[in-house]
């Protein structure tokens, strides 16, 4: 063990000896392991990031809607399709043994206006039951509407984050009356604020919910309809099952005759999220791999010259009793040495980037990071320099000696 | 040369033959050799008489293709790499015409070579370097690079290394060759104080004068010994 570390300190006096070599040598690994590790943090950032938007959707959320939830959706297929209403609800909830939880969301936009603002609001239309369904948030001030304000078609309102913000900034928005389409509404609740997601649609911040019969009466009888479900997070296959079978008896079609419709879930887009995830992966890490071989090339060429400049003192090492194993840790530990300088300069940089860009960016940095940089870099150091190393221990000193 | 001495080398026929494409070339043919404790030896010969095959030999940085080499009845002939490592190591000191010192240490540290690949801590290298350094009179020349010393200094600084893992023997390739004639001879008269304090020397040289310090003297000639005297 001893010797080990005293061949490890000869090699890195190499090091010092010469440092513009190595420096120059090291930017290229500093380099890849900077693209690296911004593709990595990048990577789980986006990870994160969609984890937090799925929340919004819900793990025990279907919804039953005339699109299905695609990134390559065959629109003219689906534009034609009876629109969702509230009668496939009731057959839903007649039928239904897994739905615990039922609401219809009527979606529309109008310009909303409270004193001199003004904004183009998302304005959701929904049963009193959409209070179980808020995935993600819940109600932080006031209350949700009740099932009489329902019936009655009251003029009330439940606001998401951004709205109370735009419009009251940071003052107590319940009891205020803001104008939606020219009519006037009491904001009786409001939403914790979730932030922005990466699926549109997901977050609840934006929105404006009512009762949608109030909606119907007030906004508008058309509006897009979907069916918003609540089940158990284990029944939910079997739940989107039943449900479409259910739905597909609400709408009478016939065996043979495909469906009109498209039962939905949270599930959908992470397959398609992460098929679209191991696209980026795949592509960062193979540009940052190619640049970790070229750099790792670079190292093995240094190397090289390193053995070759120092042929006679390989020689003059093993006349004094240098054995081929304490000349090949010299040279790996002058390989790796290299490698982690490029490393750390790798994760200087990392750690200058993350700190300009924490606002743009959400890179995670930290000392787990640091550690799989380090063992990379041992790896890159031993991989590259083995074979200079061993050529240089297996030198015969004889030769080794008479080298000019 | 008394038989009471202790024996530290015996070869018996020893032959080192190569292959140079079709030619097969005997570096050195069946030779046989004892060196005893004490022994001052030159080893003289033309150029390709196989007087550094014998060097290499003796100083086990070669093994032979036929024959028993032994050093203090340790079978040389049959060892590996790593074991020839550590005979060179602890038996032997070398010093080479050329100085072969290592440019970028000070002279301190090139004494120190030896002593890293054996098992001292690092403050026991550094005193028994300084003890070598003493020894050849450069005390005060420790923090000096070798190219801040003069040929003789130079050769001094070889020599301590060579001395400073009390080796059994030393080995000297033309220690006088790159000197001028005054510091070869400073250099001549440190070897006979090394023999006199009881060191086993062998110098391969094809000069006279140097071969006429030596007590023993042998010769050879197309990879024979013809002369042992």
């Amino acid at each position: 063990m001893n010797s080990i570390f005293k061949n490890i300190l000869i090699g890195l006096s190499a090091v010092r000896t010469n440092l513009t070599r190595v420096i120059l040598t090291s930017l290229g690994l500093a380099i890849g392991i900077f693209t690296v590790s911004i593709v990595t943090a990048g990577v789980s950032s986006i990870d994160k990031e969609f984890d937090k938007s799925m929340e919004y959707f819900g793990n025990d959320k279907i919804y039953v809607g005339t699109w299905p939830w695609s990134f390559d959706f065959d629109w003219w297929q689906y534009r034609n399709r009876p629109k969702i209403d509230e009668d496939s609800l009731e057959y839903i909830t007649r039928y239904s043994t897994y739905v615990t939880d039922i609401s219809i969301k009527k979606s529309t936009w109008t310009r909303g206006s409270f004193s001199n603002k003004s904004s183009f609001l998302q304005i959701n239309g929904v049963y009193p039951s959409y209070a179980e369904m808020l995935s993600g948030t819940k109600i932080v001030n006031g209350r949700f509407f009740s099932q009489n304000e329902w019936d009655l078609q009251r003029r009330v309102i439940v606001v998401g984050g951004t709205v109370r913000d735009g419009f009251f900034d940071g003052e107590d928005p319940i009891g205020k009356k803001i104008r939606l389409g020219g009519v006037t509404f009491e904001i009786i609740g409001e939403l914790k604020k979730q932030g922005m997601g990466m699926v549109p649609g997901g977050t609840l911040d934006t929105l404006v919910i009512m009762p949608s019969s109030t909606f119907n009466r007030i906004l508008t009888r058309w509006g897009f309809a979907e069916l918003v479900l609540k089940t158990k997070p284990e029944d939910m296959s079997k739940a989107k099952e039943e449900v479409g079978m259910i739905m597909r008896l609400a709408r009478k079609l016939k065996p043979g005759e495909s469906d009109n419709f498209s039962v939905n879930s949270a599930d959908a887009y992470q397959e398609q999220f992460d098929a679209i995830k191991i696209a980026i992966a795949g592509m960062g890490f193979l540009v940052t791999g190619i640049s970790l071989v070229v750099s790792a090339i670079g190292i093995m060429n240094v190397m090289f010259v390193s053995v070759r400049e120092r042929t006679r003192e390989i020689g003059i090492r093993k006349a004094m009793g240098a054995t081929n194993n304490n000349i090949l840790v010299q040279f790996l530990s002058e390989a790796v040495a290299i490698s982690i300088i490029g490393g750390s300069t790798g994760i200087i940089l990392v750690k200058l980037i993350t700190v300009a860009l924490s606002s743009y960016l959400p890179v995670e940095f930290n000392l787990l990071l640091i550690f799989y940089t380090f063992m990379v870099c041992v790896f890159i150091g031993v991989s590259a320099g083995m074979i200079p190393a061993r050529t240089a221990a297996n030198l015969n000193p004889i030769d080794a000696l008479r080298h000019e | 040369m008394s038989k009471s001495k202790k024996e530290i080398i015996s070869m018996d026929s020893i032959s080192k033959i190569y292959h140079l494409g079709n030619n097969v070339v005997k570096a050195l043919d069946n030779v046989s050799i004892n060196i005893y404790e004490n022994d001052f030896i030159s080893i003289m010969g033309p150029s390709g008489s196989g007087k550094s095959t014998l060097m290499n030999m003796i100083g086990c940085l070669d093994v032979p293709t036929k024959g028993v080499y032994k050093f203090n009845n340790e079978l040389i002939s049959e060892m590996n790499d790593s074991q020839l490592a550590n005979i060179r190591n602890e038996k032997i000191g070398f010093v080479f015409q050329t100085f072969n010192l290592l440019p970028k240490l000070t002279s301190l540290k090139n004494v120190e070579v030896p002593l890293i690949y054996s098992s001292l801590g690092k403050k026991k290298r550094l005193q028994r370097a300084e003890e070598a350094l003493s020894i050849v009179g450069l005390s005060d020349r420790m923090a000096h690079k070798p190219s801040e010393l003069s040929g003789g200094q130079r050769q001094r600084v070889a020599i301590a290394r060579a001395l400073v893992n009390k080796p059994s023997i030393i080995l000297a390739d033309e220690p006088t060759g790159n000197l001028d004639s005054k510091s070869g001879i400073e250099i001549l008269n440190f070897f006979d104080e090394l023999h006199k304090a009881g060191n086993t020397l062998i110098i391969v040289t094809h000069e006279d004068s140097v071969a006429k310090r030596a007590k023993r003297r042998v010769e050879l000639f197309d990879g024979k010994i013809v002369v042992d005297e």
